[in-house]
């Protein structure tokens, strides 16, 4: 999908082309059929493959390898690339944890022919964000090396249990890396671990980099602009559909409490998360959430818990990574002939304009374009099932894993 | 901003299941919820000329839109009410009157309000209303649910998806208990920055409605308003859908177990069994080997 | 030895005021409120137009028959707000809209007034008499659907603005429109041969909002039609009556009194009302009328305007999208005009074509709200900002430019027979802060007219202390 868009950002990059043969004058000699047709293959396209049931990695690992070499001072990317990166991860960031609540991010920079950890996997935005934004008066230096930011991610992402998903994300501003010895090796250790490694050039496209994401099954793509960039990036926002050779487990989880209970007895007390920090935010609280295990307590979740190692997380968090199992199935598209006469979802009146409606194969309703697109992209519920008691539930024995 | 318009919408659901438990006790309830729910939807019309209303139903077997209507009523004043209530009164009444006579003939009733499907027909009536909003224009959206229900596991995916979908649109869900507390609303609630309310009598439900649902998000910080209660997050296992305070997880689907067991009963997994594992002892041994 | 300065600002313009609805009201007296308050449609623009808290105030008295404790209603707002609360008070009580009581505990209550208790109720709930115009009409076999009635409204709203831009116009506006404008100070007779020009504030009201412009044109209206023999709240009434009904339906003008016919007449003049005939026996609100009162919050003025057509550069180049002689007219009042095509129109921005209509009396305000009002809409969708801030803020400092003269009424003092009686005065100034201005060469000093008493006071203590 990603490779349908590259090159087409601008209209005069696409070539020659017709365009007005496009449009097609109805038998009354108006355009508004034709246009309001182009539109709508236009929002179409967006979502047209979906694959359903596919198995994903739902605790997802990923290390972000970002170049602080003398390159990302490059301004081909306003104001700089450094800057322009950085904004965009931060996005990124919020966007990823909103899409995958239990999974881990960490940050890695490169220059000097060195890679440097900025943070360390763990699952809170925040923490990343603010390391991130102390980044912008960074020293631009010398060379990247991809060999030391993979073996330095690997280090790490190697400890983790054979069922959880690794991955690594280089954002490449540098034409050149600079390395200790064969990355080849280095390659072949991260296929056989299992770790996805995806690159995002800023620049132009390297063969080393090519090599590392087509030989660990990642993705590989070179920025034209900053749009562009933010939808290279938020690609990996997405889970990637797992490799096949993840084992699958049970994870102990806890289920933590709010801290309100009684609230004449719960003496002020120090949240664990804060301890060491000597910060402004490290005060005495009486709310807060205690780890079943050991009840320590810890202000935010999830958060691994800092005594007892126990991954601590609340329900709605796993929720919102259900719908990555449970998709709605695809609509089916038909040539809309006067009924239904509104749309099921937003009651909108259907007219000829709307050249197609879509309907679910399991509740029968009929929806509107904008509707079908909302629904599969951002509701996950189809209102039609949901209102049906035949089939508001979602039934386990129709998702195919595996 | 001298340009911005801005329009508050309210979406109320309102739970019209014969079978709940205070309608059995007495079908006149039913009515008076109903007076006291038009009264309040007219009571947001009036606060501004611009607010705008969507009243639905739902069902155990369907959901509908009461007001407004595809095609706006043709009224006349018969007294003092002002026209555009009386519209909101007729319709409302009326529509409700057509959804009544269809149960009859229909399937046996059930005691599940299919709420989540309800809120997701009005995130979609929102986002429809956000599409086709003018150039510089503003809409303030929210949901109120008023049920007598249970809310019951069940439609827990719908719900989770419906907070999700709500909290990332803006749209704040309150939710007006008629009869029991409800924790998977209440949860809603907390996700989406609404209210939620367990009224203690139903006699005085229009002034609970005008208390504490009338004013809007943005002014709700200006009055004193009900603390937040706690809401109690534990999940519920799928196995015997019960609290717990430690589960087991599937890495692959995410679906909770009170114990562990060898095979995931929603996505068929075989699982591992736990404890240390020998294959990252091997592969240790292996990594001196690149070492350069 | 002192002298009284008199100074009046005199180059500043004196702003167009436009009431709203509230300070409308607040100058009338108790007894007129309480008789418009009889009358449900007026409850509700009221109620519309207080401010939010003050509306859920209202709201939660609404069933509330015994008078409330004023302690207890303090506290339904937070501790931090408790300034707004302050003003809501003040608001509810100039409104008459609720009156202190007792309560047999002897603590002061609020108790709502019993009166617009009533009216609003019955227009939420229903009950009482319907209002004058809704009696049963027969389906009309030629109905007006809402496109006509706008373009109907709008044709008549301009051709009264026309008039005042004394733009080339085939239809003229009837001798008692002119005499609103005159009374409303929008023009005055001309010296010489009589007939009515355009004066300052019909300036700055022709860049005012359609919505407001009809708003202020009403309440000038109001003002004069004691004296044509109408009674003022009947009127009043009827007029929120338009301003709650629906567009696109026709209205029976069956049992209205002769008076109100009148007044329907003149409300047709101007557009607020359309009617096939003058005996038609129904007629037709238009979008003018609707939401009236509100002209201040403008809330769908938007729709009534018809699409925005300006588009201001950051070139201080403006095109205006539009071949009405009006806008164009208005455009020149303070834009120089470069190319008029038939559709279009190319003007820019200088400093003395700004310079000369803040000379007639227009604020960089209004000008720069002009702008913003009309803006296509495509400069809306770029927004926000719509404007260009370079341009805004620029036609601010053209108009700051003027007013290099900051006027302050003071006292001057000056002869002073020492260089020491004028500081030790001059000091005693200082530290009171009432000094304006001083001179130590000249020994003057000007001190503001409030602390001349009390400067005063003190020269005198201290001269006879020293002598």
């Amino acid at each position: 999908m990603a490779d349908e868009d590259d090159g087409k950002e601008y209209r005069w990059e696409t070539g020659y082309e017709k365009t007005w043969e496009a449009i097609k004058e109805d038998d009354d000699g108006l355009l508004e059929g034709a246009v309001a047709d182009i539109i709508q293959r236009a929002k179409r396209k967006r979502q047209s493959e979906r694959h359903g049931g596919a198995r994903l990695g739902m605790m997802r690992h990923l290390y972000i390898v970002l170049d602080c070499s003398e390159a990302m001072s490059n301004q081909d990317l306003k104001p700089t690339r450094l800057r322009c990166s950085i904004k965009l991860l931060e996005d990124f960031i919020d966007e990823f944890f909103d899409q995958n609540p239990i999974s881990q991010l960490g940050l890695i920079i490169t220059r000097n022919k060195r890679a440097e950890k900025l943070s360390e996997l763990a699952g809170n935005p925040k923490k990343h964000i603010k390391e991130l934004k102390g980044l912008h008066l960074t020293a631009l230096t010398g060379e990247p090396s991809i060999q030391n930011s993979l073996e330095l991610a690997l280090k790490s992402l190697k400890l983790l249990p054979s069922h959880a998903s690794r991955e690594i994300l280089v954002l490449m501003g540098s034409l050149t890396t600079c390395d200790p010895g064969d990355i080849n090796t280095t390659i072949e250790i991260l296929k056989s671990e299992g770790v996805r490694c995806s690159v995002i050039g800023l620049a132009a496209e390297l063969h080393i980099c090519k090599r590392l994401a087509t030989a660990t099954g990642g993705d590989h793509g070179v920025v034209l602009d900053d749009k562009h960039f933010k939808e290279q990036l938020s690609i990996h926002v997405d889970p990637p559909a797992a490799a096949t050779r993840l084992d699958s487990a049970l994870v102990k989880m806890g289920f933590p409490h709010h801290a309100l209970h009684s609230t004449t007895e719960t003496p002020m007390t120090m949240c664990m998360c804060h301890v060491e920090s000597s910060e402004e935010d490290s005060k005495l609280v009486t709310t807060g959430y205690l780890c079943p295990q050991c009840l320590s307590k810890h202000c935010e979740l999830p958060v691994e818990c800092r005594a007892c190692g126990l991954t601590l997380v609340s329900a709605p968090h796993l929720a919102r990574s259900y719908h990555h199992l449970f998709p709605v199935e695809n609509y089916k598209e038909v040539t809309y002939e006067g009924s239904p006469s509104i749309c099921y979802g937003c009651r909108r009146v259907l007219t000829q304009l709307d050249k197609k409606v879509y309907m679910c194969g399991k509740c029968q309703q009929g929806f509107c374009l904008d509707c079908e697109i909302f629904i599969h992209e951002t509701l996950h519920t189809c209102p039609g099932c949901a209102t049906n008691p035949d089939t508001f539930q979602i039934s386990s024995e129709k998702i195919s894993i595996n | 901003m001298a340009n911005g318009v801005e329009k508050s919408l309210l979406v109320i659901v309102l739970d019209t299941n014969p079978v709940q438990k205070f309608v059995r006790q007495d079908t006149r309830i039913l009515t008076q919820c109903l007076d006291s729910v038009i009264v309040f939807a007219n009571a947001h019309l009036m606060q501004k000329s611009n607010n705008q209303l969507a009243v639905m139903a739902c069902h155990s077997h369907s959901s509908t839109f009461l007001y407004p209507d595809e095609k706006p009523m043709e009224v006349r004043q018969i007294d003092g009410q002002y026209e555009g209530f009386m519209m909101v009164e007729r319709t409302v009444r009326q529509n409700l009157q057509k959804l009544i006579h269809e149960i009859v003939t229909n399937k046996p009733l059930n005691t599940e309000s299919l709420i989540g499907g309800a809120l997701a027909m009005a995130l979609c009536y929102i986002v429809r209303l956000e599409r086709e909003k003018a150039a510089g224009e503003k809409i303030h959206s929210r949901i109120l649910v008023v049920t007598g229900s249970n809310d019951s596991a069940s439609q827990y995916m719908n719900y989770m998806n419906v907070f999700f979908t709500a909290q990332k649109l803006g749209v704040v869900i309150d939710v007006c208990s008629l009869d029991q507390e409800l924790g998977l609303l209440q949860q809603g609630c907390d996700i989406t920055g609404g209210n939620y309310l367990k009224i203690p009598q139903l006699a005085g439900l229009l002034q609970y409605l005008l208390w504490v649902f009338l004013p809007d998000p943005k002014v709700r910080s200006k009055l004193v308003l009900p603390p937040p209660v706690k809401v109690d997050y534990r999940a519920a296992c799928f196995c015997h859908r019960e609290l717990v305070d430690i589960g087991y997880v599937c890495s692959v689907c995410l679906s909770i177990f009170c114990k562990f067991s060898p095979i995931c009963t929603t996505c068929h997994t075989v699982f591992k069994m736990p404890g240390p594992m020998p294959t990252k002892i091997k592969k240790k041994k292996k990594n001196p080997d690149i070492v350069h | 030895m002192s002298n009284t300065i008199s100074g009046k600002n005199l180059l500043r313009p004196t702003g167009l005021q436009c009431k709203d609805l509230h300070e409308y009201l607040k100058t009338r007296p108790p007894e007129t409120l309480n008789k418009l308050y009889h009358n449900p449609p007026i409850c509700l623009a009221v109620f519309r137009e207080l401010p939010e808290i003050a509306r859920h105030y209202v709201m939660r008295l609404l069933f509330v028959e015994q008078p409330v404790p004023q302690a207890v209603i303090a506290s339904w707002c937070s501790k931090l707000h408790t300034d707004e609360h302050q003003k809501v008070v003040k608001i509810l009580n100039e409104l008459n809209i609720w009156k202190e009581a007792s309560i047999p505990g002897g603590l002061p209550g609020w108790i709502l007034n019993s009166t617009l208790k009533k009216n609003l109720k019955i227009v939420l709930l229903g009950g009482g008499k319907p209002w004058t115009m809704s009696n049963q009409l027969e389906t009309d076999n030629k109905p007006r659907d809402v496109a006509f009635l706008d373009t109907y409204a709008l044709e008549r709203w301009e051709c009264v603005l026309h008039y005042m831009v004394g733009s080339q116009q085939q239809e003229g506006i009837s001798a008692d429109a002119v005499r609103i404008l005159l009374h409303a100070g929008l023009m005055k007779r001309d010296e010489e041969d009589g007939s009515p020009v355009i004066t300052q504030a019909g300036f700055q009201f022709l860049l005012l909002d359609t919505a407001s412009q009809v708003w202020y044109f009403i309440l000038q209206y109001l003002d004069t039609i004691e004296a044509r023999g109408l009674d003022l709240v009947v009127c009043l009434t009827f007029l929120f009556q338009l301003n709650f009904s629906t567009l696109g339906k026709d209205y029976s003008t069956e049992g209205m009194s002769e008076g109100l016919l009148t007044f329907l007449q003149h409300l047709r003049e101007f557009g607020l009302v359309y009617q096939r005939k003058r005996k038609a026996g129904r007629f037709y609100p238009t979008r003018l009328a609707l939401n009236i009162a509100t002209g201040q919050n403008k809330p769908l003025s938007s729709d009534l305007e018809k699409e925005g057509y300006i588009v201001v550069e950051t070139n201080y180049r403006v095109y205006a999208y539009t071949n009405s002689n009006l806008q164009v007219a208005l455009l020149g009042l303070f834009c120089e005009m470069l190319y008029r095509f038939p559709n279009l129109v190319v003007s820019i921005l200088t400093r003395d074509s700004v310079r000369q209509a803040l000379k007639s009396g227009i604020t960089a305000e209004q000008i720069v709200g002009y702008l913003h009002q009309h803006a296509h809409p495509k400069m809306i969708a770029l927004g926000p900002p719509t404007l260009p801030p370079t341009i805004v803020d620029q036609i601010k400092l053209w108009e700051n430019e003027r007013n290099r003269f900051i006027f302050s009424e003071g006292v001057l003092y000056s002869q002073f027979l020492s260089q020491t009686d004028f500081e030790v005065l001059r000091d005693h100034a200082l530290t009171t802060q009432v000094l304006i201005w001083q001179s130590e060469r000249k020994r003057t000093m000007v001190v503001t007219k409030a602390g001349h008493d009390d400067v005063k006071k003190f020269w005198k203590r201290y001269s006879k202390g020293s002598s």
